[in-house]
């Protein structure tokens, strides 16, 4: 590797170190940063310790240690004055961020230009874009110290942070307080940016904080995971970075950030979920699917009408005809419908998920216009997408909560599924005195029945019935039960 | 001595009142209804009793004990809109906050708090949802894993500021049965709520508050038109009016 020919051996493993450490605190820190929205605050404070670094460096004569506390007190005073802003000036609150940080900055680069005219040993460029590879031991145990103390107040006050950032009012209420966790967030922000000067220089430190953690953010949903995976692609982000810096010689600061958008957008496109691919064969797979069951039910309803034929069908999906051609071929591969010689009819299984797919259709525009209200009208095309993604599971609760219905809101006929119990409520005869059985078809039934009054193991009495009700006494109480849904209760006498 | 006993509170953002005076005793182990028009103070009065902002003058006692001493035993429930679903979050990490206030500062959760965390979510019936994050989850879903927070707190005192906000009506009547069961077992829950014409089915208590406490008591007394007209000041249009019979 050039890495060693060019620098020497102990400049090339240190400027090694060195990245790695801000890979991996940066990446965690990042995370935090990006869920509190506050990733334009990150390079606010990483910008405006610039003038804490020149008052170190005069009054602590270049020390390592000078520089550093110079640094942290000017983030930290940064992000005071920009709270203090954001509460009491009618400013905007982004705004207020950005006066904050460009006139720290701007004094901050006035004034080591004049320092560095002056004739002291002080680079404005090396805080720019960094330097990573004219660290020295102090530098780089300095790294290490603030690396290991950000990580280890992570894990300590993890739940601090995870409380405060997901939802601060509620930690408020448990006693949190909300705002010594910001500043505190805040120290460890300064902490990491004058720890990541040195390799990535102020104006790229944002980029460590907040890539890695987007790109994580692309790829779980659980917070753990995602300080773990941001934390490596942090680490992986700033050592391939380095690489690139010793193969065609440029900075390293830039390198690491390009690496880092390059994982970014690796993860845009290509992450599970989350990614476009994904969502793209998603919405195919979806499709696909649709156009499927369109071409089975409409098969099933010119069967029913005794006029299925392919002209037809290609008529009433308004497919062209290589799509009906696929789609029918699938059916027939899937022993749906039969193909012969340009003759077309559908199996009894085809018949039969059909009408799984009319009982969905007509079944939830009927709850559409019970239980939510709406007009008839306006059904359709919604039942349309719907009754390709209902499981069996719920059309059984839905059918329950609607009490068995037989009929669609436009009159037509839900099929039903043929489950008839040994002994039917609806069957028993005025007078006659029963237990509702503790068998019931499933557990939608028992639930329905539950929030009727109606428990198993409780006797009750046959009062009267009409066309749609039929009236039982249970504890003293007169429950009216729709015909439709006694049909479906298992009784004993 | 009720629950919850505020005396002579008044709370204000700057210059500008939005609580006066207000003096009321809650019972323990009773459901009410917190009900007033827009901007009437009704999530003030929540913060004043979770002792979040700063009040001008009076007192607010839990169980006869300043706040301080009782944050454990009330838990807030915010507004759906108030929380970031696409965080990530798991349903467990959200009920496993139940556990934070009976932590010391370095205190790590252990098993137990896991366990109580797990029964949370089986009374709620949404065990099996404990991994989830909590955007992939329906409106009442949702709720529940709130309420499941509360109840892994083991408080008694509940605050939802509107959860029925952003559910559909079926999923509403159910988390009012499970309210309902709550109160059963003691737990003092104060709702915020908009729909005047629900209030009858689901609040035995009723607080009318625009900015000064109109009424405050058992619904069938106190939610009367009279009351309801000076907590909305003439506000109440027709439509309301029919809709309370
Ligand atoms: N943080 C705040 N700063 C200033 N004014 C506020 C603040 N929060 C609420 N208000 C004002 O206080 C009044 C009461 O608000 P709120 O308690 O939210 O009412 P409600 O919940 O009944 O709609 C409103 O006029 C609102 O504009
Ligand atoms: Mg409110």
């Amino acid at each position: 590797m050039e890495l060693f020919d060019l620098f020497n051996y102990a400049l090339g493993i240190r400027a090694l170190i060195a990245s790695v450490l801000v890979g991996l605190m940066c990446g965690v820190l990042g995370c935090f940063i990006v869920l509190r929205n506050m990733s334009l605050v990150g390079d606010a404070l990483a910008h405006a310790v610039l003038p804490g670094v020149v008052v170190g460096f005069i009054v602590g004569g270049a020390g390592v240690l000078a520089i550093f506390t110079g640094a942290v007190v000017a983030g930290l005073l940064t992000a005071i004055c920009i709270t203090w802003i954001q509460h009491n000036v009618k400013t905007k609150n982004d705004a207020a961020i950005g006066i904050v940080f460009t006139a720290m900055f701007s004094i901050g680069v006035m004034w080591i230009s004049k320092v560095a005219r002056e004739g002291a040993h002080l680079d404005l460029d090396h805080f720019l874009f960094g330097n990573v590879l004219g660290l020295s031991n102090s530098d780089l145990y300095l790294t290490a110290g603030i690396t290991v103390y950000v990580l280890l107040s992570v894990v300590l006050f993890y739940r601090y942070l995870f409380a405060t950032t997901f939802q601060p009012v509620i930690a408020e209420t448990m006693g949190i307080s909300v705002r010594a966790i910001h500043y505190y967030l805040m120290l460890l922000l300064s902490f990491a940016v004058v720890a990541s000067m040195q390799a990535v220089g102020v104006i790229l430190v944002v980029a460590m904080l907040i890539t890695p953690a987007s790109t994580a953010l692309l790829l779980t949903n659980r917070l753990k995971y995602m300080l773990l995976i941001s934390a490596i692609i942090g680490v992986l982000a700033s050592v391939i970075g380095l690489m690139i810096t010793d193969f065609y010689n440029t900075t390293p600061g830039p390198a690491m950030a390009v690496t880092a958008t390059l994982f970014y957008l690796l993860a845009v496109f290509f992450a599970p979920q989350k990614g476009l691919l994904f969502k793209f064969l998603y919405k195919r797979k979806i499709r696909k699917r649709i156009q499927f069951e369109d071409t089975l039910k409409q098969t099933l309803k010119l069967h029913e009408r005794s006029s299925l034929s392919l002209p037809n069908l290609k008529e009433r999906l308004g497919f062209n005809l290589n799509t009906l051609k696929y789609n029918l071929n699938l059916l027939a591969r899937k022993g749906l419908v039969r193909q012969s010689s340009g003759t077309l009819a559908i199996t009894s299984e085809g018949i039969k998920q059909a009408t799984r797919l009319v009982r969905a259709h007509r079944l939830w525009e009927t709850y559409l216009v019970q239980e939510m209200s709406m007009d008839a009208g306006q059904i359709h095309e919604e039942a349309e997408i719907y009754e390709h993604v209902l499981t069996d599971e719920l059309l059984d609760e839905i059918e329950a909560n609607l009490s068995y219905p037989k009929l669609d809101p436009h009159g037509a006929p839900i099929p039903q599924n043929d489950y008839q119990p040994d002994k039917s409520l609806s069957s028993l005869s005025i007078d006659t005195v029963a237990e509702v059985a503790e068998n019931q078809l499933n557990s939608y039934l028992v639930t329905r029945l539950w929030q009727l009054g109606i428990g198993h193991d409780e006797s009750f009495k046959v009062m009267s019935k009409t066309e749609d009700f039929i009236e039982i006494k249970i504890d003293d109480e007169l429950v009216k039960v729709p015909v439709t849904l006694a049909d479906k209760i298992n009784v004993e006498t | 001595m009720g629950a919850i006993s505020i005396k002579g509170l008044s709370v204000s953002y700057d210059r500008k009142t939005v609580l006066t005076n207000i003096y009321m005793d809650l019972a323990a182990g009773e459901l009410y209804g917190v009900l007033g028009p827009n901007g009437a103070g009704k999530s003030t009065l929540f913060k004043a009793i979770l002792g979040l902002i700063p009040v001008n003058t009076g007192q607010v006692l839990i169980n006869g004990e300043p706040i301080d001493n009782q944050r454990k035993k009330m838990v807030y429930i915010p507004q759906k809109g108030e929380i970031d679903w696409q965080f990530p979050a798991t349903v467990m990490d959200v009920v496993m906050m139940g556990r934070y206030p009976f932590k010391r500062i370095l205190q790590r959760l252990n098993g137990q708090d896991k366990n109580i965390a797990m029964q949370a979510l089986r009374d709620m019936g949404i065990d099996q949802l404990k991994d989830r994050q909590i955007g992939e989850l329906s409106g009442g879903q949702q709720q529940r894993v709130f309420i499941a927070r509360a109840l892994c707190q083991q408080a008694d005192i509940f605050l939802m500021d509107e959860p029925f906000v952003g559910v559909d009506i079926k999923t509403e009547q159910k988390i009012v049965e499970i309210l309902k069961t709550l109160r059963k077992s003691g737990k003092t829950i104060l709702v915020i709520h908009h729909d005047l014409s629900k209030v009858h089915d689901y609040f035995d208590k009723v607080i009318l508050l625009n900015q000064w406490l109109v009424a405050c008591g058992d619904t069938e007394e106190v939610f009367t038109e009279e009351n309801i007209n000076r907590a909305y000041r003439g506000q109440l249009n027709i439509l309301h009016k029919t809709m309370l019979h």
